[in-house]
């Protein structure tokens, strides 16, 4: 199935601008080219008088929309284009002054032809600051996506279908392999719930689980140091045993306090802080193991291999249109919850009453927000390099690299700086199962903020999918101090869930309504790959599962 | 928006509403405008999925509140899906890697936490534990890139308690639930 790109598709020109392309070419285009003006919010207009304000040629009206014909350059105002047409044979094709958008007269539609649009883009990209204008027409890298999708594929089918096959007969019941409980040690759940999730994360799962990592030449463990990639390969191996009674991993939490020193104690802790630090000791792990990547400088530990993708933050003076573009990477996104209401409005003042407000948060609504252009405040005015002193700016945040797993964290707590407090926000939250964050890539967002002129912005990559696939939830229920995390798994077609040792089935509304904390997507080729894997089918609850059931394992 | 009385106003606020309207009217077209092109362009979202998704949120909220109001949804569990049931506090017991003890699964935490000499309350002790010296490590330096972006104070955490049934204890952060 294609995946939706984020290319443009070529509409097809009507007949009238067919035949005025056909008898004119481009020479309308380039001689209006001169008077187009964009502003630094990206709004391209014509103006050809800087002194007189444009006027319909007919009812000398200034109101409503005007157009300028193509070829003759008069103006006409929307109730008069026709009128215009009918006078001057063949003067069908005009242009929304305001707008710098194509009109047909005779179809009474906006039209549009690449051609026109690369002429604006140009314009506008000619005014702009000579470097900082947010478009990177250079000639971009290959993309090394696509290396890495491969790369994390090889970790993948035919090892995985082996060791599978080997696995031990103990499997009680034919449910997927991998799905184990996991013993609390103590207020542990926020490490069990992550546990979980990474359990499942397809190429992670993969890597350790097909013997990459070879714990027996493993240089810190024959020293007897401690390794914490050697401890996951352990864990990985025990959960996908075939052995269904719940696990301890006392071993990964002992690895994972030596690691992070200053998270190591037993009280309440941070599923998400969890995940973090855990990352952190894999790439820390193993960084020393790896040579430097020559071209790109990525990080090929598994950590950044599954996680890792790459922000794109964008500053643009408000007064001069100069863009500042930094790039940073994230092994996850944390995001704010749409709340539907105005982000500047004062918490403390709004009214508290929950009946007020039915806006039902959404997930896209977050990503939304995030991907938001935000108005800087006054005390955050950005030093434009073009103008040379402080200015109103807008920031804009969007996805310029999409990791093989997107990890989404959805932040829950709310700060009263005055008050000092903070609280947890039980808020429900509607997350898809199905995700496409073609909207949220860098090459979207960029264009829509060129007003989707079609033109080929750098970074339109078309061998990239955007389209990932629910895994895992994690949940968590209670308050900010104390609370309890729960992760729900999909593993064929069926949702599980992990509750500490406890694992039970669960349809799937149960899932969709609950309250989700951190959402596990991924690629939907991997994820449709990895479920290949599991050679499994789901036995009903009631059969006892101490009896093989035929033509199984 | 019912237009104002021309007869009830004055000259000055019929001209700034008249202002006002042609402002309104070519904000308005300049977002059609934007929408006709992205759709023309098919650069629009996939609507379709994205109603479909929140419509199946809404029947399962619908149906899962519900069955929690006839009762249906038990919150204890009687076998998970293996047949096995489980203990409040888990009681496998093995051997502590840091002092040898015999320790119940359940207990290992507030366990390995004294046992390392980390910790809150092992910190306000004076112990100069060998294993605890050799054993520390620093978090690295700011060269690992993590969420470099967002706020990272220690206040964005949402806790788990004391599922084993051991009592709170310290309330982390010194922040405090509000009602």
């Amino acid at each position: 199935m294609m995946s939706r790109n984020s290319m443009y598709t070529n509409p097809k020109p009507c007949k009238h601008l067919a035949d005025y392309k056909l008898r004119h070419g481009l020479s309308g285009y380039n001689l209006l080219q001169e008077q187009i003006r964009t502003t630094p919010s990206g709004k391209s207009s014509v103006k050809n008088h800087q002194t007189e304000i444009p006027r319909c040629c007919f009812c000398n009206g200034y109101q409503k929309r005007l157009y300028l014909c193509l070829i003759c350059s008069s103006i006409s105002c929307s109730s008069h284009t026709l009128l215009h047409s009918q006078c001057e044979n063949g003067h069908d094709i005009a242009v929304d002054i305001e707008r710098s958008e194509l009109y047909c007269v005779l179809c009474c539609d906006q039209v549009y032809d690449p051609d026109f649009d690369k002429i604006v883009m140009l314009k506008h990209l000619m005014d702009l600051p000579r470097s900082g204008n947010g478009v990177d027409v250079s000639a971009g890298r290959r993309s090394s996506k696509r290396r890495r999708l491969c790369s994390a594929l090889e970790l993948d089918l035919k090892k995985t279908k082996q060791l599978v096959s080997m696995r031990d007969l103990r499997a009680k019941s034919c449910y997927p392999l991998g799905l184990r409980g996991l013993n609390n040690l103590g207020s542990t759940c926020f490490m069990n719930s992550v546990l979980q999730a990474l359990l499942h994360a397809p190429p992670f799962r993969n890597y350790f689980l097909t013997g990459q990592r070879n714990h027996e030449v493993c240089r810190k463990r024959s020293s007897d140091r401690l390794c914490l990639l050697c401890d996951i390969y352990v864990f990985f191996s025990a959960v996908f045993s075939g052995d269904r009674t719940p696990y301890s991993p006392a071993q990964l939490l002992y690895s994972w306090w030596q690691h992070s020193a200053n998270l190591a104690s037993y009280e309440q802790q941070d599923a998400h802080e969890f995940f973090i630090s855990v990352l952190d000791g894999i790439h820390e792990n193993g960084v020393k193991a790896r040579s430097p990547i020559k071209d790109t400088g990525e990080c090929h530990c598994v950590a950044h291999r599954v996680f890792s993708g790459q922000l794109r933050s964008d500053v643009t003076c408000m007064s001069c249109g100069y863009t500042s573009t930094t790039y940073d990477p994230f092994m996850d996104i944390s995001l704010n919850l749409d709340t539907g209401n105005c982000p500047s409005t004062d918490l403390a003042n709004k009214s508290l009453k929950p009946s007020d407000n039915t806006y039902v948060s959404t997930l896209l609504g977050c990503l939304d927000l995030f991907t938001k252009p935000e108005k800087l405040g006054s005390d955050q005015k950005f030093f434009c390099e073009n103008c040379q002193e402080r200015q109103d700016s807008v920031k804009q945040m969007s996805i310029k690299r999409l990791p093989l797993v997107l990890c989404l964290h959805i932040k829950r707590f709310e700060h009263f700086p005055v008050r000092r407090m903070s609280r947890k926000i039980d808020r429900y939250m509607q997350f898809p199962f199905c995700l496409d964050m073609n909207p949220y890539l860098s090459s979207s967002v960029v264009r829509n903020r060129f007003g989707n002129r079609m033109f080929a912005f750098e970074g339109d990559e078309l061998d990239t999918s955007t389209e990932f696939e629910i895994f895992a939830v994690v949940t968590h229920s209670g308050t900010l101090d104390s609370g309890h995390y729960v992760t729900y798994l999909h593993l064929k077609d069926q949702w599980y869930k992990c509750d500490d040792a406890w694992i039970t089935a669960v349809e799937e509304e149960v899932v969709r309504a609950s309250q989700c904390y951190m959402l596990f997507y991924a690629q939907k080729m991997l994820y449709y790959k990895a479920n290949e894997d599991l050679v499994c089918q789901p036995v009903s609850p009631r059969a006892d599962p101490f009896l093989p059931i035929a033509g199984c394992c | 928006m019912s237009l104002p009385n021309d007869d009830n106003m004055s000259a000055h606020s019929q001209l700034s509403s008249h202002f006002f309207e042609d402002l309104l009217d070519s904000i308005i077209v300049d977002v059609a405008s934007e929408c006709h092109r992205v759709a023309r362009l098919g650069l629009d979202r996939n609507f379709e999925e994205e109603e479909e998704e929140l419509r199946l949120s809404a029947q399962a909220r619908a149906r899962v509140a519900d069955s929690s109001n006839n009762g249906e949804t038990n919150s204890k569990y009687v076998v998970d899906i293996f047949g096995q049931t489980h203990p409040a506090v888990a009681n496998e017991i093995f051997e502590c890697m840091n002092c040898g003890r015999s320790i119940v699964a359940g207990r290992f935490a507030p366990h390995l936490e004294k046992c390392m000499g980390k910790g809150r309350k092992a910190r306000l002790k004076v112990t100069r534990s060998a294993t605890a010296a050799q054993n520390r490590y620093t978090r690295g330096s700011p060269g690992s890139s993590y969420s470099s972006y967002s706020n990272s104070t220690g206040m964005n955490r949402l806790s788990n308690g004391a599922s084993s049934g051991v009592a709170g204890e310290e309330y982390s952060n010194g922040s405090f639930e509000e009602l």
